[in-house]
């Protein structure tokens, strides 16, 4: 009995031991190539810092005016188009121009006065501007538009208050819907927090696979795979330490762009627990290193090894909700999404950091990860086992 | 045909002609790495000349520098009478000269096939299209391709791909042709055709040959040569003028015990290398007497066996031109004793290490080893010798468990490979062809790491790191990056990683390619001393057949198959009986004689520079018959005298006659 526990503890001891020299192997040369150090540097810090100052917004557009009135009430009209949302670029002398300009991008919109704009104002009767927008980017061109929209009902609607003559005081006598709505989790609609944690998060995408993925490959690519393969270790000993290299390089990356870019930047509130975070993120690294040890075994080289990589994360990312919400997508591809792992990481992610959520809201998209991500690690692990044999 | 006389058989070194390249101390460096520093050399046309040196020697350097693809430093160079100092002078030339960079078949396209290959280097070099399908005619003819017209060039063997890229070289018809270790990495036959087929252009075209070679057993394939190293060229000469710079004699001893005498003349004499059973001693004395009691002297008091002189090869040369200069291994040369492990290990599989019974092996269709069995025993140096793509490769990887055998069974360390090839990968070292240890980790992180793979305990983790530093002489280098080693030292410190955990079974698989000869002698020395002393059991693959007679004992492969399997000795007493002596003879028109000599039926003729070999059952009768159809054609015979065979030799001989058999079934 005591001689069968000690081989025990003896082939336990013998397999630790491997494991631990096997990882400090992995990370002693990761530590050497100083050009893929400064790239996971460089994606953690700057590149994160980046991504806040990227904004989705109407961003000093520039308008263009054909203004055939010259009035006072065209140039408040003008003067209503504001930065940050526009910019004046000037004057026009013809529509044709406008055209012109908007073909060659130099304008987003143009905004075109009719003559006696003024004095069909004054005579109260109904009068029209146009306004013309480059709708080529959807979200700017519909940004533009509706700014524009809003700008010009509430000139009209000013004027039409000015002509009745009601003053501020008489305006509560008017029946007027107020529409007003409150904002949760992201009280000022910062940008600056939601595009960072988005960035992070796809980074971390990329780098669970792309450095096991490197790793395995570089062993073929050199050659050493060969001897150790004639050594005593098994396939999961020479995979599983460059698994768990690599997710303790890419936790560490992830407390930096914490706490050096979300934190001390963006100023990000990280109101749930921290250690959920980094537990979830590890259960989620774990699960796509997977996919880059599946795609290891069938690249020969570096370069196929990442193309097929970005080829595996362009659906990955445009399933999971980073750049297009869930609620945007047509039914067949929102269930789609069910099989993308940065789906469920990217849920539970914004409501750890932002809502402060814990298990008990996000148990759901936990078992979702651990199961795809089980699936998805065992098939790496499977199909690496089984390229040896 | 006049030109093919005047070209193809005078002695070139008679006349004096316009040389085709005249190089005046050219410098080449790469940032503060010095490539060639201060070479001269003079080619003349139609003599094959040779580079010869090891790798990292610079002879790449020198050659792209002739055929213009290399801009070098300082100094002069001229081809074709053209002063090469500009990129447009250089396109002037280069109309006329072929080149093949190093490499096998790296200068062609893998997805395409032979013909296309061809086609599009024609089509490169402008040649018209019914020239072209002459030409090609005619190389495919005789580089024996013709039949694999469709075969995509990445299937082909390392010998038809060098012979394809040859092809793709003289397909323009250059007058002077520039190859880049074209027989590196090819079997003995290919390498036998390919020197043949550019015996028998230098022959029928006239061209001109500037070749390079990390084989020292080849430079008796050129008419001149440089011994090149560091950079610089050692020695100039024909072959013999090279060996006589450092005369002396080579020795050969048969003595009890091998070990302690070996111990005992490297003290001496530090040019002592074991071979297989024998002991061979350069002496720097011309006299074979004075220098075989010398040897005798230091000797006194072990039984010797046998002792006699032995001709000297280039290699000895080689060496002793470098010690002469203080080039060799210093260190090498200061601490020739390699220690002993304090216990050698109890071998467990008793006198038996290896044994390998009926093992097959296929891939598909395909039987890349068939039915192969042999036995090591502890302490035995045991030689698998073949070409690439023969099977060597695919024996080692059942043997050592990496991939399990269609037929057929083994043993290895007492261990079952169907059973137990954890406990076979456990008691096992192996080192790779190509250095397989990590090149971004220093020389005592990869020891440790792998004394920790092969779970040494951990208290002699550091004793058994220290044995390696030492018995591989990595002492100074310890925390230096293994990359930036030179192959000989990375070569030792794979070995010193196989050993570190003490296996009694040893598997190396072309271990000292690219290797120079001071550090091959070296690492030899030190697989010697592992069998003699620790008693282990040693499987070398290799198709350097100048290695091969370090061997204990052979096993020649081919297609898969063993051919034969005997000591070196015992193989080359068997092509003796089987296929009789081999016979050198020198005679002024070389390339007219060998062309009679192949015309009247002598098996095996080759031409080695200005010498031809052939094997003849009945030594004196052939030698008769040849010198009167040398008369015949009014060439003069300087000189006929028998030769010991090599393996090179032997190989050749039974592989051919495995051919010859196969074809006539």
């Amino acid at each position: 009995m005591s001689r069968f526990s000690k081989t025990t503890h003896h082939a336990v001891y013998r397999w630790w031991s491997r494991m631990v020299a096997m990882t400090g192997k992995e990370l002693r040369q990761l530590s050497r190539d100083y050009l893929l150090v400064g790239a996971v540097l460089f994606l953690f810090t700057l590149d994160v810092m980046m991504a806040g100052g990227v904004k989705m917004d109407l961003n000093m557009a520039t308008m263009m005016v054909h203004d055939a009135d010259h009035s006072q009430a065209s140039r408040e009209l003008i003067y209503r188009f504001q930065p940050p949302y526009f910019k004046f670029g000037g004057e026009i002398l013809n529509q044709k121009e406008g055209i012109e300009l908007l073909d060659q991008g130099k304008a987003l919109v143009v905004l075109d006065i009719p003559p006696r704009f003024q004095h069909d104002l004054i005579q109260g009767k109904p009068t029209s501007v146009q306004l013309q927008v480059d709708t080529g980017n959807t979200v700017l061109g519909t940004l533009a538009a509706s700014y524009g929209g809003q700008i010009i009902g509430r000139y009209g609607f000013d004027i039409a208050l000015q002509r009745m003559n009601i003053t501020d005081a008489g305006l509560a006598s008017v029946p007027m819907l107020a529409d007003s709505h409150r904002v949760w989790y992201n009280p000022n609609q910062k940008d600056a927090w939601f595009m960072p944690i988005s960035e992070l998060l796809t980074i971390i995408t990329v780098l669970a696979m792309m450095l096991p993925a490197a790793a395995a490959v570089r062993e073929k690519e050199r050659g050493t795979i060969e001897q150790l393969l004639v050594s005593p270790l098994t396939p999961t000993q020479i995979m599983l330490p460059k698994v768990v290299a690599m997710t303790l390089v890419i936790l560490l990356g992830t407390a930096l762009s914490l706490g050096l870019i979300l934190r001390g930047v963006f100023d990000v509130p990280m109101k749930g627990s921290i250690p959920l975070f980094f537990a979830v993120t590890a259960l989620y690294t774990f699960a796509m290193s997977g996919l880059g040890l599946f795609i290891s075994t069938v690249s020969r080289n570096l370069a196929q090894a990442t193309m097929l990589i970005i080829m595996v994360m362009m659906p990955i990312i445009l399933l999971s909700g980073a750049w297009t919400p869930p609620e945007a997508m047509p039914p067949g591809i929102r269930q789609a999404m069910y099989l993308s792992p940065l789906y469920y990481y990217i849920e539970m992610a914004y409501g750890i950091l932002l809502k402060g959520a814990g298990l008990k809201l996000l148990w759901d998209s936990l078992l979702g990860l651990t199961l795809i991500g089980s699936a998805v690690f065992g098939f790496g692990v499977w199909r690496f086992r089984r390229q040896f044999s | 045909m006049g030109q093919t006389a005047l070209v193809g058989d005078t002695q070139p070194v008679l006349v004096t002609p316009e040389p085709v390249v005249t190089v005046r101390d050219i410098c080449k460096r790469y940032r503060k790495q010095i490539a060639v520093e201060g070479v001269d050399l003079t080619i003349q046309p139609g003599e094959i000349y040779g580079l010869i040196g090891p790798d990292g020697a610079g002879k790449s350097s020198l050659m792209k520098a002739i055929a213009g693809v290399l801009t070098f430093d300082r100094g002069q160079l001229e081809v074709f009478g053209e002063r090469i100092d500009s990129e447009a002078a250089a396109e002037r030339v280069k109309g006329r000269i072929g080149f093949m960079p190093q490499g096998l078949g790296l200068n062609l396209y893998a997805e395409l096939s032979v013909e296309e290959n061809i086609d599009f280097f024609a089509a490169l070099r402008e040649v018209p299209p019914e020239l072209l399908a002459e030409r090609k005619h005619k190389l495919l003819t005789m580089t024996r391709l013709e039949n694999f017209l469709d075969r995509p060039m990445k299937q082909l063997s390392g010998g038809m791909k060098q012979k394809l890229g040859l092809i793709c070289t003289l397909i323009h018809e250059p007058k002077l042709v520039i190859l880049d270790e074209p027989t590196t990495g090819v079997d003995p036959v290919s390498r036998r055709d390919f020197w043949a087929i550019l015996a028998d252009l230098l022959r029928e075209r006239g061209i001109t040959a500037l070749v390079s070679t990390a084989y020292m057993d080849e430079a008796a394939r050129f008419h001149r040569l440089s011994l090149i190293y560091a950079g610089r060229v050692l020695a100039e000469g024909e072959p013999d003028q090279i060996r006589q710079q450092a005369p002396g004699s080579l020795i050969e001893i048969k003595v009890e015990p091998q070990i302690e005498a070996l111990r005992r003349l490297k003290v001496k004499f530090p040019q002592t290398e074991a071979v297989g059973a024998v002991i061979r001693v350069f002496v720097a004395v011309a006299s074979t007497e004075q220098a075989t009691e010398q040897v005798k002297a230091v000797l006194d008091g072990l039984a010797i066996d046998d002792i006699h002189g032995i001709e000297t090869e280039l290699e000895d040369a080689f060496v002793a031109l470098l010690r002469q200069r203080h080039l060799a291994d210093e260190q090498a040369a200061a601490n020739p004793q390699i220690p002993v492990t304090t216990a050698a290990p109890t071998p467990i599989g008793g006198e038996i290490a290896i044994e390998a019974a009926g093992l097959s092996r296929e891939f598909g269709d395909f039987r890349a080893v068939d039915n192969v069995s042999f036995k090591v025993m502890s302490g035995e140096i045991f030689g698998l010798l073949g070409a690439n793509g023969a099977g060597k490769t695919t024996v080692i990887k059942m043997l050592t468990g990496i991939l399990p055998p269609s037929g057929g069974s083994g043993q290895v360390a007492g261990a079952n490979m169907h059973s137990a090839s954890q406990a076979i990968k456990e008691r096992i070292g192996y080192v790779s062809q190509a250095f397989s240890l990590y090149q971004d980790m220093t020389v005592l992180e990869n020891i440790r790491l792998y004394a920790r793979i092969y779970a040494v305990p951990r208290k002699q983790i550091n004793q058994r790191t220290e044995w390696v530093i030492e018995m591989a002489g990595l002492a100074g280098v310890e925390n230096r990056l293994a990359g930036k080693l030179s192959m000989g030292i990375r070569q030792r410190l794979a070995l010193g990683c196989a050993l570190v955990h003490r296996p009694q079974v040893l598997f190396l698989d072309e271990p000292t390619s690219g290797v120079d000869p001071i550090g091959r002698r070296r690492f030899w020395d030190i697989l010697m001393q592992m069998a003699r002393v620790e008693k282990v059991a040693i499987l070398v693959t290799t198709h350097n057949m100048g290695e091969a007679e370090h061997c204990d004992h052979l096993a020649l492969m081919h297609a898969g198959q063993i051919i034969t399997d005997a000591t070196p000795e015992q193989m080359k007493l068997s092509l003796q009986r089987d296929a009789g002596e081999l016979l050198e003879i020198v005679t002024d028109q070389p390339l007219m004689a060998l062309q009679i000599v192949e015309q009247a039926g002598f098996e095996g003729a080759a031409l080695f520079g200005q010498r031809i070999h052939l094997l003849a059952k009945d030594p004196e009768q052939a030698g008769r018959q040849i010198a009167a159809l040398l008369a015949q054609k009014q060439i003069t015979l300087l000189g006929i005298h028998p030769r010991i065979p090599s393996i090179e030799d032997v190989f050749v001989y039974r592989i051919m006659a495995r051919e010859q058999e196969a074809r006539s079934r």
